[in-house]
């Protein structure tokens, strides 16, 4: 596999406010990476850049091997879904799905539109809309013509930002999986911003986390699991997402307020060897029961068929979902330990790794 | 309670209802009496006590729109020229001053460019800048160049006047348009230049209708330039109204008509625009964001 697309230290100021501090990606031809992210990123900013439609200040754009930096976006082959507005108001459905293969550069015969389209509108089952106006449709529906219209055409990139943020759930999941559908019937190459993880690794091949105008971990959900390379990442991915704990690096041990015992250094193969870290522990990896750290239950979300908990402790809170026995009562004391060799460090300063240093 | 209660509401909406009454004729009497005067006969109007009721005189009429015997007669003051002339100037200046505000208004409602706030500035204080202020030396120039009293000239000054103030409105519009109108078009292999022609302007059609409105009106009123830069043959309706004489004295038939005629485009113009007009009053901000 090749890249379809690399970004190499793509920076972008607005007015002097910098968006992009640095953006390196790269999206395998074929795949679909989500660019996992909360609002203000620097996601729109990436997916623009990636187009075309803002010029970074520094750094380079590849596109399928070309360097497409200063090339213009109506060159670029690439079709965008963007955020909020997206249907064009003056054109009715039909055309609006059709309007890139009517273009100057996209241009196809009016017999070949007309197959393209409906079958485009077939497969988001928006056939009976099309010669509707744009201003009576439903937001779901808006949604599924405006990918009706990326879709339409074979980019060499498909760039999605948030393109099911504004749907209900029910919604979300249907045009998700049918998203996931078109990916492996055509082989795609999708660059889809979000900032749900739910949605990120349900569609997603691989994720990149962006944070602050730069991309801090990009892999397979199962990698990121296994060696989370920032405290940010941690609280983006997991439902609920990572447990940090205060704690401090002394003495060959890891000593968190109120546990017991300290944790055994030598496990976490941290090269530093004293200063305060902040201990993460994928919710997964702490055992409640009679034994271990003492926590107090904070508040108590029951959902019938599993209960999730939110535990107070000395060192910080965290959050649980506990699947069948007996469900807590809320203000109830309880005791937790982490599994045996879990566990990350991270600088508390800057939440980078710090522990899993070994062989590096 | 409830009784006494009910019966000071009705009081307080009688009173009111007569303050409306009272606010409306203090309002429309001047412009009834202008329509009553307006089809007076000299001898009518000069009646004392005023008639109410009379035999209608449409000489009046006749000379402002330059037909029948009315037209060449002695005491015709010549108001049909300075129609025409109030008609191509408004219309001829509110065209250019809205085609330029269009496209000055999209480029700073789109590009950032060095002084674009300054920039700006400059252009709303065209607008506000007390036309006395200048006038010599406009009188000045205009003398200079051989535009005082023409048409050309007082066209010029229409689009002077309107071209900053139809730029300022259109930018409001533009910037309701979302920017993603222009990216789906790029994108999707469509210039610039399409989707400002063929989708941008199509969405602020009504800002551009309001603000053709707003500048009809403003240079169809406008009196200050045009009363020191027109003597005789390039007279608006406005200026000539106010020095309109003729050979056996002032003819108050003549100006009370034309007073009419100058009125009825400005009500149709509102009439046409008043869907858009709150939006352009408030300079599109409205829109969006």
């Amino acid at each position: 596999m090749s890249a379809m697309l690399e970004l190499k230290g793509v920076t972008k100021a607005y007015k002097g406010k910098q968006a992009l501090r640095g953006i390196d990606l790269s999206v395998e031809d074929g795949e679909i990476l989500a660019l996992l992210g909360p609002t203000g990123a620097g996601k729109s900013s990436t997916l623009l850049t990636s187009a075309g439609l803002v010029e970074p200040d520094r750094g380079t754009v590849h596109l399928a091997g070309r360097d497409v930096t200063e090339a213009e976006a109506s060159s670029r082959d690439v079709a965008v879904v963007f955020e909020g507005f997206n249907l064009l108001p003056v054109l009715n459905v039909r055309d609006n799905i059709a309007f890139a293969l009517r273009s100057p550069k996209y241009r196809e015969a009016e017999a070949e539109i007309a197959t393209r389209v409906s079958r485009t509108a077939e497969l988001l089952r928006i056939g009976h809309l099309l010669d509707r106006d744009t201003g009576t449709l439903s937001g779901g529906e808006k949604q599924r013509v405006s990918i009706a219209r990326a879709l339409v055409r074979r980019p060499k990139l498909y760039l999605l930002d948030e393109p099911l943020s504004a749907l209900d759930l029910k919604l979300r999941e249907g045009l998700r999986a049918e998203l996931r559908q078109i990916h492996r019937e055509h082989g795609t190459t999708m660059l889809y911003a979000t900032h749900d993880y739910h949605g990120a690794i349900a569609i997603a091949d691989r994720i990149a986390i962006i944070n602050d105008g730069r991309v801090l971990q990009t892999g397979r959900v199962d990698d990121i699991y296994a060696r989370p390379a920032d405290a940010f990442v941690g609280r983006l991915i997991g439902s609920p997402s990572m447990a940090f704990f205060e704690a401090e690096i002394s003495g060959g041990g890891v000593t968190v307020p109120g546990w017991e015992s300290p944790l055994d250094l030598a496990r976490f193969g941290v090269t530093r060897a004293q200063g305060p870290v902040t201990l993460g522990l994928w919710p997964e990896d702490i055992e409640l029961g009679d034994l271990g750290h003492e926590g107090r239950i904070y508040a108590l979300d029951n959902r019938g068929y599993e209960a999730a908990v939110q535990i107070e402790t000395q060192a910080g809170m965290f959050r649980k979902v506990l699947e069948g026995g007996p469900v807590p009562v809320q203000g109830e004391t309880i005791r937790f330990r982490p599994k045996q060799g879990a566990g990350f460090l991270f600088d508390r300063i800057t939440g980078a790794l710090v522990s899993h240093q070994e062989g590096r | 309670m409830s009784a006494s209660n009910t019966g000071s509401a009705r009081i307080t909406r009688w009173v009111l209802f007569g303050l409306l009454v009272l606010y409306t004729i203090y309002n429309l009497g001047p412009i009834l009496w202008l329509v009553i005067s307006s089809l007076k006969s000299r001898a009518d109007l000069f009646a004392m006590p005023p008639k109410l009721v009379f035999t209608p005189d449409f000489s009046g009429y006749q000379s402002v729109f330059g037909i029948g015997a009315a037209k060449d007669s002695a005491a015709s003051i010549g108001v049909f020229r300075s129609l025409i002339t109030s008609v191509l100037v408004s219309t001829i200046g509110t065209s250019v001053a809205v085609m330029l505000g269009t496209l000055a208004g999209y480029v700073c409602s789109r590009f950032d460019f060095r002084g674009k706030g300054d920039f700006m500035f400059f252009v709303l204080s065209t607008r506000m800048l007390p036309p006395v202020a200048v006038l010599v030396f406009y009188h000045m120039m205009f003398a200079q160049l051989g535009l005082a009293d023409t048409r050309i000239g007082l066209i010029l000054i229409a689009v002077f006047i309107n071209v900053g103030l139809a730029t300022w409105i259109m930018k409001g519009f533009f910037d309701g348009v979302p920017r993603e109108v222009e990216q789906i078009a790029i994108v999707n292999g469509y210039s610039r230049m399409y989707a400002f022609r063929k989708l941008v302007l199509p969405m602020v059609k009504g800002g551009i209708a309001a603000t053709a409105g707003f500048c009809f009106i403003f240079s169809w009123n406008e009196y200050a330039f045009a009363s020191i830069l027109t003597t005789t043959k390039a007279q608006t309706l406005p200026v000539k109204i106010s020095t309109a004489s003729g050979a056996t004295g002032i003819e108050w038939t003549q100006i009370c008509a034309a007073g009419v005629v100058l009125i009825v485009p400005v009500l149709i113009f509102f009439w046409l625009i008043r869907k858009h007009l709150l939006m352009g009053m408030t300079f599109g901000v409205l829109g969006r964001k």
